[in-house]
């Protein structure tokens, strides 16, 4: 460690000496290790590990970068080189040289918040768990496909910036999931996932593994899909809705979180990921939600994806308000993009790996929980739906409209639940949606969610991202075609 | 980019390999890309990387490792951690072998003119495409990316391979002060028969396309799909439906109808790695050649795609589809060609007395794919046809549409094709008028 950090110092003072008016290095090492099983089978047991170096200088008022997986003194030496010769090219078309919003000096190491350290336990007990796991589905004769993983990340980084800046950063996460399914004929199929679609994700230990009780939740789920299996399809019309916390989740991350990423906003993403319909000029004016609407963006919460000490550019990790009472009072941000609307960074600037440059990404972004409980909720609805389990979503490019499918939705009828629903869908308008927010459930079930593969940028970037919710009731959601 | 040195890396390491079988693969990759938007570069990087897989089996016990390390230290570091991994696993009955392919492929795609281009090249054509936006007031975002990319495969049967290839890919979004948007991309191997200057105007034209935006109803519609459209949906139909896997486990919607009509009798697709315009890689990542695949003929389904262990349990052969070892999707198609018509696009909207032009699809999502029914959006060039002209643009319009169903409705395809990237796969695929479309107001 001591020799990466005598280069990345070297690196750094290269650039400068090269012209560079600022830059940074990070070296990032990524150790994952993936297991599942496939309908009995083993399906993978996969372990990796990625490391390498980027340099990111601004020259002549823009960036380059470049990054190698060759960690010698003279490769990063040459990455200087050709960061610098890229930085050159960019300012041969820029409006104006890139200013960065100030941020305070840090000299610091933090390491995530974990009990288990899950690269310490051994292979034979992860994969006993899983055979165990899968004894318990297969034991389920209704069943003819089932599947379960479990998936952790250690991420050990430096980051050095030319502003003095040094913080090394280690992050634990761990995952886990199964998904079960039947199918009746060749078109007709029905599944359930848990604790949700793609398994639930967070910055933890293995000892998230022992925070479900997957033996008892599985007979529940597999008598569900087959009730889905002999259900009617979801009706249609306007009605009132209760959202389950993680299908909350994936719309705050869908239609807060990306609308909100300050370079979506000036258009930086206009060729890919899109806009957003929540400009500047919106800010502390939008009546984004109903007033119970309250979000923050909270990398210093412990166990969410994006839990963290600094984002890759520095900036140490800290709470901000996004929606306030309904109101949109603030984005997710960087230093170049904060310092456009003259505010200070949110520090929401991450890279996937050590080889892309830091963008914007959606931290954990969490909906404040009400003070209803669900049963408060699901009573309060005469004629209605209960929505479960995200299934599918395709927002808008500006993410102002967007359609959505769950797993399963239950019939509220005079404030119970009724019968299974299958292929419930429903759309909207992003901010009729979140007027029409009459209550959120309170604290008791409120959990941050992860989202391990949000996509963004080009060369494309998968990022890590949490959104911490509670169910809503929604007044007059469009369900159906 | 590694170069066929690591072949001698991996020859040494094989020799102290514990395993019954070890398979070892090398991706490397020398990447660049130009981002631009708002007028301005404002992203541009470069990176060096490659990525070793190591495959162990001890009888049917199969361990698979990853890393990036391509030092021999490194490598046979990783086989040892594969080979940790395969001791520890739960047999895997189903698994036959690695493959013998002794062989040396011939390497296509690789173009000097594409590996030498430098970010002041890249630069040189952004600045001509926004000087000439600028000229008619539109602002530009988009991409212009320059890589090369080896393979690499050794295992102990005897297989050795290796080749390499280069791309590019360009995109361009262009915006008029009203909002309206226009969308063109390309991609191939050889920088030096691109026409940057051709491509960007078609965007630049789409966003200067004059009157007022009209909000149609929800209803069926024909419609015209460029090629950036008809590769969306053939990227989803063939994560439904087109590799072994899927085949195997009965979920394809192709399962149980091989031989059987599944789209009209104009459409024929084939997976074809050695195209003219695609020049694939010519072995996959089990070192297995690749092979031309026709998938559907006239509308009959025909085949799927393979690597060697689906192959095995469907009784067949590897078509060389495999992809890395530690994928779980299985076998994947990622040079599709869909075969052209005898139409221009001109004629084929001529021909149109009301009808809808779809530049490209957004956020596709499946809402049944056991009905190949999928959900997203048209953007970034959408405009009505009335009496075989494009007269005004179209609001942008939710798509819900099975596309088993959309590729049964075909009434022409052109006779020019694209080659459209869709993440790592190239498609080379022609314009189609389609009948009966679904879109929904959004």
């Amino acid at each position: 460690m001591a020799q990466i950090d005598k280069l990345a110092v070297n690196a750094v003072e290269k650039a400068l000496s090269l012209g560079a008016s600022y830059a940074d290095f990070r070296h990032v090492e990524i150790e994952d290790e993936s297991l599942s099983f496939s309908d009995g089978s083993p399906e993978s047991v996969n372990r990796s590990t990625d490391k390498g170096f980027g340099i990111r200088a601004l020259i002549n008022g823009a960036w380059g970068f470049f990054g190698s997986s060759v960690i010698t003194e003279n490769e990063i030496s040459k990455a200087v080189n050709k960061a610098i010769e890229i930085g050159k090219a960019s300012a041969r078309l820029i409006e104006a040289p890139v200013e960065l919003a100030k941020v305070d000096v840090y000299k610091d190491d933090y390491v995530s918040k974990y009990e288990k350290d899950p690269f310490e336990i051994s292979l034979k007990e992860k994969l006993a768990y899983l055979t165990e796991l899968d004894g318990v589905m297969a034991a389920r004769e209704e069943l003819n496909s089932r599947g379960s993983h479990i998936d952790f990340r250690k991420t050990s980084s430096i980051f050095v910036s030319s502003e003095g800046t040094d913080v090394k950063q280690k992050i634990i996460q761990s995952g886990v999931g199964i998904d079960l399914g039947i199918s009746k004929s060749r078109r007709e199929r029905a599944s359930r996932s848990f604790p949700k679609n793609g398994g639930q994700y967070e910055c933890k230990g293995y000892e998230l593994l022992s925070e479900y009780d997957f033996k008892s939740e599985i007979p529940r789920l597999a008598e569900e899909t087959q009730a889905l299996l002999a259900s009617e399809d979801c009706p249609s019309g306007i009605m009132d809705v209760v959202f389950e916390g993680s299908v909350v989740s994936l719309l705050i991350h869908e239609l807060i979180g990306h609308p909100l990423e300050l370079d979506r906003v000036f258009g930086s993403e206009r060729n890919f990921s899109g806009t957003s319909f929540a400009t500047v000029d919106k800010l502390g004016k939008l009546q984004y939600g109903s007033p119970i609407i309250n979000v923050v963006s909270d990398p210093t919460y412990p166990h969410g994806l994006a839990s963290y000490g600094y984002d890759d550019e520095g900036v140490k990790a800290h709470k901000a308000d996004l929606i306030k009472d309904g109101i949109l009072v603030g984005y997710l941000s960087s230093r170049e993009t904060a310092a456009r609307i003259n505010a200070r960074s949110t520090g929401a600037m991450r890279a996937d790996s050590w080889g892309n440059i830091p963008i914007i990404r959606i931290t954990n972004v969490n909906l404040a929980p009400g003070d209803s409980s669900f049963e408060d909720l699901i009573s309060r609805i005469d004629d209605g739906l209960y929505m479960s389990t995200i299934s599918s979503w395709s927002p808008s490019d500006d993410r102002s409209s967007f359609e959505f499918g769950c797993e399963i939705a239950w019939e509220i009828k005079g404030g119970k639940l009724g019968q299974i629903y299958k292929n419930p869908t429903f759309s909207g308008k992003t901010v009729e949606f979140w007027n029409s927010v009459k209550a959120i459930a309170d604290q008791s079930s409120w959990k941050i969610w992860g989202t391990p593969n949000c996509g963004k940028g080009q060369p494309g970037q998968n990022a890590r991202t949490a959104q911490g919710a509670s169910p809503i009731l929604v007044s007059n959601v469009k369900v159906g075609a | 980019m590694i170069g066929e040195s690591i072949l001698d890396i991996f020859g040494k390491a094989l020799i102290d390999s514990l395993a019954d079988q070890t398979e070892l693969v090398c991706e490397s990759e020398e990447f660049y890309l130009t981002r631009f938007a708002e007028n301005q570069i404002h992203q541009n990087m470069g990176r060096s990387d490659s990525t070793i897989w190591c495959r162990a089996i001890f009888g049917k016990k199969i361990g698979v490792s990853r890393s990036n390390d391509a030092t021999q230290e490194g490598v046979s570091k990783l086989i040892a951690a594969a080979e940790d991994i395969a001791r520890n696993q739960v047999e895997d009955p189903d698994f036959k072998s690695l493959i013998s392919s002794p062989g040396r492929s011939k390497s296509i795609g690789f173009y000097d003119s594409t590996f030498g281009f430098s970010a002041k090249d890249r630069a040189d054509a952004v600045v001509d495409i926004v000087d000439r936006a600028r000229s008619e007031a539109l602002s530009c975002a988009g991409t212009f990316q320059t890589s090369g990319t080896s393979l690499a495969v050794a295992n102990t049967l005897g297989t050795s391979n290796f080749a390499r290839n280069t791309e590019y890919r360009f995109s361009l979004t262009a915006t008029a002060k009203n909002g309206r948007s226009g969308w063109a991309q390309a991609a191939g191997r050889d920088t030096d028969k691109f026409d940057y200057k051709a491509v960007s105007q078609r965007a630049l034209d789409k966003a200067s396309f004059q009157g007022e935006p009209v909000e149609l109803d929800s209803g069926q519609y024909t419609v015209i799909l460029e090629p950036d459209a008809v590769a969306n949906f053939l990227l989803f139909l063939a994560f439904l439906g087109f590799g072994g896997k899927l085949l195997h486990q009965h979920r394809s919607f192709m399962s149980g109808k091989i031989g059987e009509k599944i789209m009209g009798d104009n459409i024929t697709i084939t997976e074809d790695p050695f195209n003219a315009r695609i020049e694939y890689l010519p072995f996959d990542y089990e070192g297995a050649p690749k092979r031309k695949v026709v998938m559907v003929e006239n509308g009959i389904a025909k085949a799927g795609v393979y690597n060697s262990y689906y192959a095995n349990l469907d009784g067949t052969e590897s078509t060389g589809h495999a992809l890395p070892p530690d994928n779980s999707y299985g076998p994947y198609p990622k040079s599709m060609v869909i075969s052209p018509g005898d139409k221009s696009p001109e004629e084929m909207i001529k021909s149109t007395e009301r009808g809808i032009y779809i530049t490209r699809f957004w956020y596709l999502n499946f809402l049944n794919p056991m009905q190949t029914l999928v959900t997203g959006y048209t953007r970034d060039g959408t405009f009505l046809i009335e009496n075989g002209e494009l007269t005004k643009p179209v609001v942008d319009m939710r798509v819900q549409q099975s596309m088993l169903e959309a590729f049964s409705n075909v009434a022409a395809l052109s006779n020019t094709e694209r080659l459209i990237p869709q993440y790592g796969a190239l498609m080379l695929v022609p314009f189609m008028k389609i009948d009966n479309f679904n879109l929904a107001k959004a």
